[in-house]
């Protein structure tokens, strides 16, 4: 998000913005056992089916799967070294109150699994943008996107709408609105 | 019928959709966040925003502590989903919204429910989950629904 100072006009960042998209991004590795491993870890997961490569292998999948809310996450470069995700470019770019953010509501379409081993991608567009009042900021602005994620066989993977908010701190809300919130 | 799923479950044992029922309860599992899984969400989740991790930051924000991540948030549910639905079961639609936090020293439950069931075709049929994650201080946080693609016993 580009904060502005500047008076902001949403319907102009509506026109300008909804319908942007980025192009058919590759991740930057193909999926890979380490990441899904830390991924268990944070959970407590001990499920075979993304762990334990004979498991795998003797599965109905024949690899190794990461758990179905990783696709997106193995569609993107990482965070390390730093590169320029499209995905991310997209949204920092998208003119805002404030910078900072909150993800809300996530939606996804698993269609395949992704195998240790597959090589994701992914294309993402703006569909909306619009104001709400939150108790953070009485005219936070929010922005939704939609990320397709396909295989290195141009297979469609996972469809996912993502909702994120963007706020301006209290002290911004303050100098801006001239009431403090919360 | 209620399916129990112990916090250590392998997931390996298959749910057959011949056998769920409407209400059926998912027992799920517990986490305790402390500092050591606040580290991990940052490992896991590869998500590095500061008010996730940096309470100064947070605070500076606005928000009463640092809160735990979407990345962990959709791992914890997903888990909920998979270790019901066993090997050959499939989450075929998510979501989940971010409502309430979790944040430091909170004692998170992630539980679930069938809220109905479908045909799919012969060899399998769709089970609707209310899944969630709850804490002791705010009640459920973080409310979530999946589709999961389950097999038919014959």
């Amino acid at each position: 998000m580009v904060r502005t100072t500047e008076p902001y006009d949403i319907e102009a960042v509506r026109r300008e913005w909804i319908g942007r998209q980025t192009d058919v991004v590759p991740g930057r590795y193909p999926v890979e056992y380490d990441s899904i491993r830390r991924h268990c870890h944070m959970v407590e997961d001990t499920n075979p089916l993304f762990l334990d490569p004979e498991y795998g292998r003797s599965s109905e999948h024949g690899a190794v799967i990461a758990p179905p809310v990783m696709t997106r996450y193995f569609a993107g470069a990482g965070v390390w070294p730093p590169s320029s995700d499209n995905q991310v470019s997209l949204l920092l770019s998208v003119p805002t109150r404030g910078e900072r953010n909150i993800n809300l509501n996530t939606e996804w379409e698993y269609l395949l699994p992704a195998k240790v081993g597959d090589h994701l991608a992914s294309q993402t567009e703006v569909t909306d943008i619009y104001e709400k009042s939150i108790k953070l900021d009485p005219r936070s602005v929010w922005i939704v996107t939609e990320t397709r994620i396909t295989n290195q066989d141009g297979e469609l993977v996972a469809v996912g709408t993502n909702t994120l908010c963007t706020h301006r701190t209290p002290e911004q809300v303050e100098a801006e609105e001239g009431e403090r919130p919360l | 019928m209620t399916t129990r799923t112990s916090p250590n479950s392998i997931a390996t044992d298959q749910t057959f959709w011949d056998d769920v029922r409407e209400g059926d309860l998912i027992e799920g599992y517990d986490l305790t966040l402390d500092w050591t899984k606040m580290v991990e969400q940052v490992s896991g989740s590869q998500d590095f925003y500061p008010v996730h991790h940096d309470p100064d930051f947070a605070a500076e924000a606005g928000h009463p502590a640092i809160f735990y991540n979407t990345g962990w948030t959709q791992a914890a549910l997903c888990r909920v989903v998979t270790d019901w639905a066993g090997p050959a079961g499939w989450m075929s639609r998510f979501r989940f919204e971010m409502r309430r936090m979790n944040i430091p020293d909170d004692e998170v439950h992630a539980r679930g429910k069938v809220l109905g069931k479908s045909d799919l075709d012969d060899a399998h049929g769709l089970v609707e989950l209310e899944v969630w994650l709850e804490n002791d201080r705010l009640g459920v946080t973080t409310p979530g629904w999946a589709t999961v693609r389950l097999p038919r016993r014959t």
